[in-house]
């Protein structure tokens, strides 16, 4: 029997993003809807990705969102649905495919309605392996030579950049609403730089769009990061990244032997401001940097991993409990690493945590992505 | 060289504060910048007739959570200082905070007495009965408003509690029950360590000795550093006692028993506390512990609220039993019940927590130079209990017989060697402040 197929397509270009945004540069984004025998509709979207530093060590991490409603509410499109080579960690750049096989998702009643936005964040690869934890949970430290876990991880990715403020606002204005996270300090134009408009639509102060997002609660954070199909890292991920592994080609490969495995900063031991370099935004105008600086600002600094920022500019939330809290399980404190453009140089280094109740909102806070297993914990 | 700070502090022995007018802000200086000092630091620089000018800590890791509170809440930016000295030392400088570990919280004031600030010390206010009372006696020498952080007293509904109970309507209380009950986990036991970078080890440790620095040691469970972790939170509880029976003076005895039971992590302190006084007819009791996870403190969403707790499971709950009638109060502005002796409830009070009202009371005390809620006489009478409970269980949990007159324990010499602490020079409290 012929079968009756009924074949039609939907195409939508959208706008080339701002490359300052630190989402990554994403074009021609087209999606078509195609009708299947049996499993109802699929989606074909295609995008280009042309960003030259993507690579398997520096991969994207690329998630989709639609729109039945003309833009007014927003969903994640779950990466089980996914298939081909442009979605979660893409290790190349070029023309990409993704097929999204969603039966009733994808059944749209009015394709006209329908928008499509595909987003790609920098992330750094970070192979399976033992490391060099020097924290202690809870906030303890060891600065002896006595305590060496030595704990494993497997594979994770982290962003190689702080949340920025444009990336954020991209959060807001498709969340929407006033629970979305926004809070009037976040209009500051040296402390964050975001305004709410009298429609509930949000802007990013000129200029200000490559600043790292402040003034987000764990929740806010959490909350963007699970918009994002993301979380925050632990602090175990977090210090591995800042430090490497014991190998910086993992455990697996063993060719690349970390020659610092208990750096205090990402790039050796040398305090942040010493001989009259500056090697991160903490507390000195020295470094160039009144209040905050733009993401990336001191990329020759990076960890061994390119990860930047991660000591100075914002210090940020992590996924674990103040364990030692005096109040635990009932205040629900939350570890913050890596210092701020407010601390001293010796809390921004790889060991040095501080506690903060999560609704807390501070102008030294901020976050950065992970992806990675869901729940992570260090064998010591 | 007297090789005491208090005579080291004698170099400016006359108060040198200059009084403020009505519309002139009153100046501040931040002494430890833990939880609790950066909550101040915050609350009093939100306050439009405050600058807090200094924010002071030994370890500068702790400066930019605080400072980044401060900023937020005024215009001014604060200095940020590791030695305190340097506060007391500006003659602009009206008041001092002293948020410090326990070790801390006498000499800090005592000398900020010296200086001619005004204090709001933290609860528990002394490390030991001695130095309570020459927090009092330079208070008094210098004229100084030295305001207790036990909030409690400031709070609306504990006043009307006392009321309550003054009136009669539960009868004669013979019986006061005080609850103490928190969850605090083993601590991690680590080696001994280098001083990290950006951290006066000594002047941390300041008038207690400077042990090996140790990040596991829990200072608060160690008697050198600490009145303990049970006291130094069941401190409100007994505070309250206290206030609602008219600030009732001194126990004749105290019976503690009780131990390091159950987080046998080397603790010094115990995680068991169980306590009697007596007060001729009045008996306190307390029953505390840090290993009870299904008592809790009053949820955040009841404190400010016009709800109660469970009662049968808050862990900050005192109960005082009438010959006529029961009452629950709660900390926290967990408000209070009374019951009749049919066990009908009779009168309910919602409750709410009495922090700003108590910031409030400093304020204005120290415009007015009145005594303030939580003067530092009321928080060495309650503090006191918690040195006589930890007294009895050091000298192997005996009833000891008190002396109010000489502050000193009757019937136990060895008890009185714990009336005061070993002083580590130059940091020593002086007989003579």
């Amino acid at each position: 029997m012929l079968r009756k197929i009924l074949l039609f397509f939907v195409i939508v270009v959208l706008c080339c993003r701002c490359s300052y945004s630190q989402w990554l540069d994403i074009s021609n984004v087209k999606f078509r809807q195609e009708p299947t025998e049996l499993a109802g509709p699929k989606i074909i979207i295609e995008y280009d990705i042309n960003d030259p530093n993507i690579s398997p060590e520096s991969p994207a991490y690329v998630f989709v969102r639609y729109s039945k409603d003309s833009g007014k509410s927003w969903q994640f499109v779950p990466m089980d649905s996914l298939r081909g080579n442009g979605f979660d960690i893409v290790e190349k750049s070029g023309h990409k495919q993704i097929v999204w096989w969603g039966t009733s998702q994808t059944s749209f009643v009015d394709a006209n309605q329908v928008e499509i936005r595909v987003r790609g964040i920098a992330m750094a690869r970070i192979p399976a392996g033992k490391f060099v934890m020097k924290s202690l949970p809870g906030a303890g430290r060891d600065e002896s030579k006595e305590i060496s876990p030595d704990p494993d991880l497997p594979l994770y990715f982290m962003a190689k950049n702080e949340t920025t403020i444009s990336m954020y606002t991209d959060y807001l204005n498709e969340h929407g609403g006033e629970a979305a996270g926004w809070n009037e300090r976040m209009t500051s134009e040296n402390r964050c730089g975001i305004v709410r408009n009298d429609n509930g639509t949000y802007n990013v102060v000129p200029g200000r769009e490559n600043y790292p997002v402040t003034y987000v609660s764990w929740y806010d954070a959490v909350n963007f990061l699970q918009w994002c199909g993301l979380r925050l890292p632990t602090e175990a991920e977090w210090e591995k990244a800042l430090r490497g592994g014991l190998y910086l080609d993992g455990d697996a490969e063993k060719k690349k032997p970390n020659q610092m495995t208990e750096r205090r900063y990402p790039w050796g031991d040398e305090s942040p401001g010493v001989d009259g370099v500056f090697r991160c935004n903490f507390d000195s105008e020295e470094d160039g940097f009144a209040y905050l600086a733009p993401v990336g600002s001191f990329a020759k600094f990076a960890s061994p991993y390119g990860i930047n920022d991660l000591v100075g500019n914002v210090a940020e939330w992590t996924l674990d409990w103040y364990t030692t809290s005096y109040h635990a399980g009932l205040d629900g404190f939350r570890m913050v690493r890596g210092g701020s453009w407010m601390a001293v140089p010796a809390a921004c280094d790889a060991i040095t945590g501080a506690t903060q109740l999560p609704l807390k909102e501070s102008s030294i806070m901020g976050f950065r992505a992970v992806k990675g297993p869901k729940h992570i914990t260090t064998e010591t | 060289m007297m090789g005491t700070v208090g005579a080291a502090a004698s170099l400016t022995v006359l108060p040198r504060s200059k009084a403020r007018g009505a519309g002139e802000k009153i100046i501040m200086g931040v002494m430890g910048l833990g939880g609790r000092g950066t909550y101040l630091a915050e609350k009093f620089a939100e306050r439009p007739d405050v600058e807090v000018a200094y924010l002071s800590d030994p370890n500068t890791r702790r400066f930019a959570r605080a400072r980044e509170a401060v900023e937020e809440a005024q215009d001014a930016r604060p200095k940020m200082v590791q030695d305190f000295r340097k506060i007391l030392d500006d003659d602009n400088v009206d008041v001092l905070i002293n948020a410090t570990p326990d070790h801390w919280h006498g000499l800090g004031t005592i000398m900020a007495c010296q200086a001619g600030k005004d204090v709001y010390v933290e609860k528990p206010m002394a490390h030991n009965i001695y130095e309570g009372r020459k927090m009092i006696e330079a208070a008094r020498k210098y004229k100084r408003i030295v305001q207790v952080g036990m909030q409690s007293r400031s709070a609306a509904y504990s006043g009307k509690a006392k009321e309550y109970i003054q009136s009669g309507k539960l009868g004669d209380i013979y019986i006061i029950h005080v609850f103490n009950m928190m969850q605090h986990p083993m601590r991690n036991r680590v080696p001994d360590q280098p001083v990290p970078e950006g951290f006066d080890y000594d002047m941390w440790c300041g008038p207690a000795p400077k042990l090996p620095y140790n990040p596991g040691r829990q200072w608060l469970s160690q008697w050198e550093y600490s009145v303990g972790p049970i006291p130094g939170d069941l401190v409100h509880q007994l505070d309250m006692s206290r206030f609602l029976m008219n600030d009732i003076p001194y126990p004749k005895t105290v019976s503690h028993a009780g131990g390091v039971n159950a987080l046998k992590d080397g603790r010094e302190i115990p995680d068991t506390q169980m306590v009697t006084f007596e007060y001729g007819p009045l008996t306190l009791m307390t029953e505390s512990a840090l290993w009870t996870p299904y008592m809790k403190k009053i949820p955040g969403n009841i404190r400010d609220s016009d709800r109660f707790p469970d009662w049968q499971f808050c862990s900050t709950r005192v109960e005082i039993l009438g010959t006529e009638g029961f009452m629950y109060y709660g900390r926290h502005g967990g408000g209070w019940q009374a019951y009749d002796a049919n066990g009908e409830l009779v009168r309910s009070e919602y409750g709410r927590q009495g922090d700003k009202e108590h910031q409030d009371n400093f304020i204005d005390c120290i415009r007015t130079r009145k005594r303030p809620n939580a003067d530092v006489e009321i928080g060495h009478k309650s503090v006191l209990l918690c040195h006589m409970a930890n007294i009895s269980y050091r000298v192997g949990n005996l009833r000891l017989e008190f002396d109010p007159q000489t502050e000193t324990f009757t019937n136990c010499d060895e008890a009185n060697k714990y009336i005061k602490r070993e002083y580590r020079e130059p940091w020593i409290v002086p007989d003579n402040v």
